[in-house]
């Protein structure tokens, strides 16, 4: 399963997730979307409105589903934790 | 509300001037203290890098106007969003009747759009009786009307020339438009004037706060 992590460096909730993911050993590429810049940022942030419908973080994309916030039973759900 | 900051900002300093705002709009600091904590510590952070206290949780646009909207406290901007969420997105604060923050942490999850949420939108106190005032819940211009123990809300838009109701008069039921007059019942938004009848909101009073209810807007 191909596992996509949207995240602000600022964002506790984005945090949480992280650490989430790490203790359960899954291995998920990330997106720190404030650390870009430019055009780069922007595409960021049009792909996070296009999964999720807001700017809000984090937006965690797992195959087909996408989890925004930090959604611990929607993870587990998806991720088969 | 105080918002100028210097060198050395403290939690202590937003936690300061955020909390009696946000109470005034319904909403308390989240009871999880060492969570608030964390939200404010990574506002510092923000306010280092970006120069303001923009919500950590969102990301900025580029578009001063459209950035001017995640400042926290961002509650006027969100107010349908939040009240029926109960919370703000951060949950860095949340609604004044919610017992425990913890649950409301974390999750992100939005009802259906359509759906009928009562908004807080000011203290009772913060409106005399025989006044109006105006508030933006959503996409919606609303003004606010209190005649007496009872509070009305409806379209703030006159539909003679699109004057701002709230800054009209209020004589017992009725609301004047301040720019020509056009007279408007707060109770059901009925005018004399044909075809020009303007939209009504339930409005109720509950624990001394103005509830309006409309319909949640579009997912943001
Ligand atoms: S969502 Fe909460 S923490 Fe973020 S800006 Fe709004 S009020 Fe502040
Ligand atoms: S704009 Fe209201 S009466 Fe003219």
């Amino acid at each position: 399963m191909k596992i996509h992590l949207y995240a602000l460096s600022t964002c506790p909730y984005c945090r949480m997730t992280k650490r989430y993911l790490d203790e359960h050993g899954i291995t998920y590429e990330i997106t720190e979307v404030d650390l870009l810049d430019g055009d780069e940022k922007q595409a960021a942030v049009d792909e996070v409105k296009r999964l999720s419908g807001g700017t809000s973080f984090p937006v965690l994309v797992a195959d087909n589903e996408v989890i925004v916030g930090f959604n611990k039973s929607k993870m587990a759900a998806v991720l088969g934790l | 509300m105080r918002r100028v900051f210097h060198e050395g900002t403290t939690i202590e300093d937003l936690k300061a001037y955020m909390g009696p705002f946000a109470e005034r709009l319904g909403y308390k600091f989240n009871t999880e203290t060492e969570f608030v904590d964390e939200v404010l510590e990574s506002e510092l952070q923000v306010l280092d890098r970006d120069g303001d206290v923009y919500c950590p949780c969102r990301v900025r646009t580029g578009d001063p106007k459209e950035d001017l909207k995640i400042v926290c406290p961002c509650i006027p901007f969100f107010r349908d969003e939040f009240a029926a969420m109960r919370k703000c997105w951060c949950g860095l604060f949340i609604r004044q009747d919610v017992e425990d923050g913890a649950e409301l942490i974390g999750v992100i999850e939005q009802p259906e759009p359509g759906t009928a949420v009562a908004v807080p939108v000011c203290l009772l106190a913060d409106l005399p009786s025989g006044t109006a005032r105006h508030v933006k819940v959503g996409k919606n211009d609303i003004a606010v009307v209190r005649v007496g123990d009872e509070v009305y809300a409806l379209s703030n838009v006159c539909r003679h020339a699109f004057a701002p109701l709230a800054e009209g008069f209020v004589d017992g039921h009725i609301i004047a438009c301040p720019w020509h007059g056009w007279r408007y019942d707060v109770r059901d938004g009925t005018t004399d004037h044909p075809n020009a009848d303007v939209r009504t909101f339930p409005a109720t009073v509950r624990d001394g706060e103005v509830l309006v209810t409309v319909p949640l807007g579009r997912a943001r």
